[in-house]
């Protein structure tokens, strides 16, 4: 497809239609993400259900908006209420809040929405940059390739995002995997893993299983506290642009870190912004202001989590591999309009890319308007009790889900979803490397076995490619530096250096 | 080691007992894939089986070890547990949980398709919302009935979703 074609229909689908349908879900998006116990994942696995009759290219658009809101509009909670919106803005709302306490609810507010455009727009230039490239390369990966990324990708993933011990981050992934291979299997239409259940032979849907594990347990969590939350004042003060482009360098860092991270399958933005976060407060010439309001903290979160929105979707439209949860969810929702990204990608759908960088941009033109509109409505819409919010968030996960199939079982599978994510919060259980594991399931396991068909069933298949290779040692390094092997060779080798040097000197 | 980590492993052991009993079953069903006389005229290499081993042997040897920290990291898991359930049972903000999740498990079991689905949301919203202490009857029902409006309506109409 040609220059004019593309641009062609990249306007096709930036009509008057589209900009108020991603200018209504920016709106949803920074909504939920304001509100402390709504996540953006759960808001586009939510909005997917309810948007599934839209066409396919709106609905995306729609959800794509939401992306953009949702990481951004968590902040907004953050600097009021000290409470972030999701697990994204949490390193802002260290800086935010006090900011706020002190008087400058406002000036935190411009800030971080500065912040949140630059990584957002940093994030797309890469996203247009980088898919084409890769699209490319990944056209010469074979099933072996496949099969090694996505179960690097569910390794890395738990290993990065776990707050306990990372195997926990791997048993999610592999269980996962193993609820992804649940129905009959594309290769042989055995079934596998249904229990006798003729529902289950079609695979356990995606969004129902999204909706119960990530809506459910925040609907619970939330009412079983009883906390009523504080409302910082806003005041009148305006930032000068100076005072933000000082900070240029830290923004230029945050968003390399947070499109670097947001390429890594399934880590996602709270990682980008911690990380981001701490190495920024680790260069500092004032460290010490760090925690306490500072603006160059501020940055430095914000900008970092929204380039990660970019950087996420670079894999999932080059690879099918999500870069991200909200990537992850939003990858099923792509599978639901019939859009089916990867390297065919380019050739099924080659204006695709630059649709979504298009709808990108408008998102956060809109996020840009939006945000500083929002700031005060915000102020009275947070102080909503949760007794009230979280019984409709209830309502809207059971018909969210049972408007895909308009059946029973998407209920049922909400509710058990629900009870699992539960278990995993308290057991500390991170949820992304099980939702990249149930959405790779099917690629891990297909590549596996074309890879071993192809090569007449010798293993060697898997080391003897260079990609491949690659892959194998980073999962191996990945394993054994997780299991302490690096760090007690280490201790062994400066144990030894020290009784050499000890028998030297005597 | 302190008192809430030792109390996390006791759970850990748990758990990596439950992951390692799932990975057993998913290995067993790999088994069962991989020696069925249906899939005898499949070569090896792509019965389903080999994945679905794979995963669940990979599943049950994480669980295992999972287990075996909980136990070290925990003294006695059960001694743990004996001590740490009934001292949860007892705690409001878990009795607050309970009730979410029984109203959410009425509303999903019992309400759905057998009550219309209006009346079901209203009852499941005004009901919740009173429990757990929303505000004033009145403002409770108002907010309920506008909620279940507009959710018939973008669903119901617009959508044209048959509602249970």
């Amino acid at each position: 497809m040609g220059t004019e074609q593309i641009i062609a229909e990249v306007l096709r689908t930036l009509n008057l239609e589209f900009i108020a349908l991603i200018a209504v879900g920016t709106l949803i998006g920074l909504i939920v993400g304001a509100l402390p116990g709504l996540t953006t994942t759960m808001g586009i696995a939510l909005l997917t259900g309810i948007t599934f009759k839209f066409s396919g290219h709106s609905a995306i658009a729609l959800l794509m908006g939401l992306y953009v809101g949702g990481v951004s509009g968590g902040s907004l909670s953050g600097v009021l209420i000290g409470i972030p919106g999701t697990p994204a803005n949490a390193a802002a709302t260290l800086d935010g809040f006090p900011l706020a306490m002190a008087g400058k609810g406002a000036q935190a507010i411009t800030i971080s929405r500065t912040a949140s455009i630059i990584g957002t727009l940093f994030g797309i230039g890469c996203l247009a940059f980088f898919t084409p490239l890769l699209s490319n390369l990944a056209l010469k990966f074979t099933s072996a390739e496949f099969c090694l990324l996505g179960l690097f990708g569910v390794l890395i993933s738990g290993t990065l995002t776990g707050a306990d011990l990372p195997m926990k981050g791997w048993i999610a992934g592999i269980f996962g995997l193993a609820i992804g291979m649940i129905g009959m299997d594309e290769l042989t239409a055995w079934h596998r893993l249904t229990f006798g259940s003729p529902e289950l032979i079609g695979g356990v849907p995606f969004i129902p299983i999204m909706i119960g594990f990530f809506g459910i347990p925040q609907v619970i969590e939330a009412l079983m506290s009883e906390q009523d939350v504080l409302v910082a004042a806003l005041d009148k003060t305006k930032v000068k642009l100076k005072e933000i482009l000082v900070h240029w360098w830290t923004a230029l860092r945050a968003g390399l870190i947070g499109v670097g991270i947001g390429i890594i399958p399934g880590v996602g933005e709270d990682v980008a912004a911690w990380v981001s976060y701490g190495v920024a407060k680790k260069g500092s010439k004032h460290p010490e202001e760090y925690g306490k309001g500072s603006y160059e903290g501020l940055v430095a979160a914000e900008t970092a989590d929204n380039a990660c929105i970019g950087g996420a979707i670079i894999p999932l439209l080059s690879l099918g591999i999500p870069g991200s949860p909200p990537a992850a969810v939003l990858l099923g929702a792509f599978l639901i309009h019939g859009v089916r990204p990867g390297p065919m990608m380019s050739f099924e759908f080659p204006a695709f890319t630059y649709q979504a960088v298009s709808w990108l941009l408008v998102a956060t033109l809109f996020m840009r308007f939006m945000a500083l509109w929002l700031a005060r409505p915000m102020q009275k819409i947070l102080q909503i009790k949760n007794a009230i919010l979280m019984p409709i968030v209830a309502v809207l996960c059971a018909i969210g889900a049972f408007s895909l199939d308009i059946r029973f079982l998407d209920i049922v599978l909400v509710f058990f979803a629900g009870l699992i994510g539960l278990i995993f919060r308290k057991g500390k259980y991170p949820p992304a490397p099980l939702v990249l594991g149930i959405i790779l399931g099917p690629l891990v396991d297909t590549n596996f076995r074309r890879a071993l068909k192809a090569s007449g069933g010798d293993f060697s298949i898997f080391f003897t490619r260079p990609i491949a290779l690659a892959l194998v040692l980073a999962i191996v390094v990945l394993i054994l530096g997780q299991l302490g092997v690096f760090g007690a060779i280490r201790d062994k080798w400066r144990s030894r250096k020290q009784t050499e040097a000890q028998t030297t000197i005597s | 080691m302190d008192e809430s980590t030792k109390r996390l492993r006791s759970l850990d052991f748990f758990m990596g007992t439950g992951f390692a009993l799932i990975g057993f079953y998913v290995m067993f069903d790999g088994y069962k894939a991989f020696v069925s006389p249906a899939l005898v005229t499949v070569e090896k290499s792509v019965n389903p089986g080999v994945t679905t081993l794979f995963v669940g042997g990979f599943l049950a040897l994480l669980g295992l070890i999972l287990a075996t920290i909980g136990v070290r990291g925990s003294g006695n898991p059960f001694r743990k547990a004996a001590q740490v359930i009934p001292e949860t049972i007892r705690k409001r903000t878990f009795l607050r949980g309970v009730l979410a999740m029984a109203c959410i498990g009425v509303y999903f079991f019992i309400f759905w398709g057998r009550i219309p689905y209006v009346m079901a949301t209203f009852i499941f919203l005004a009901g919740m919302m009173l429990l757990f202490k929303g505000g004033a009857w009145w403002k409770v029902c108002l907010i309920s009935g506008i909620t279940v409006a507009i959710i018939w309506y973008l669903f119901g109409v617009l959508a044209m979703i048959p509602l249970p």
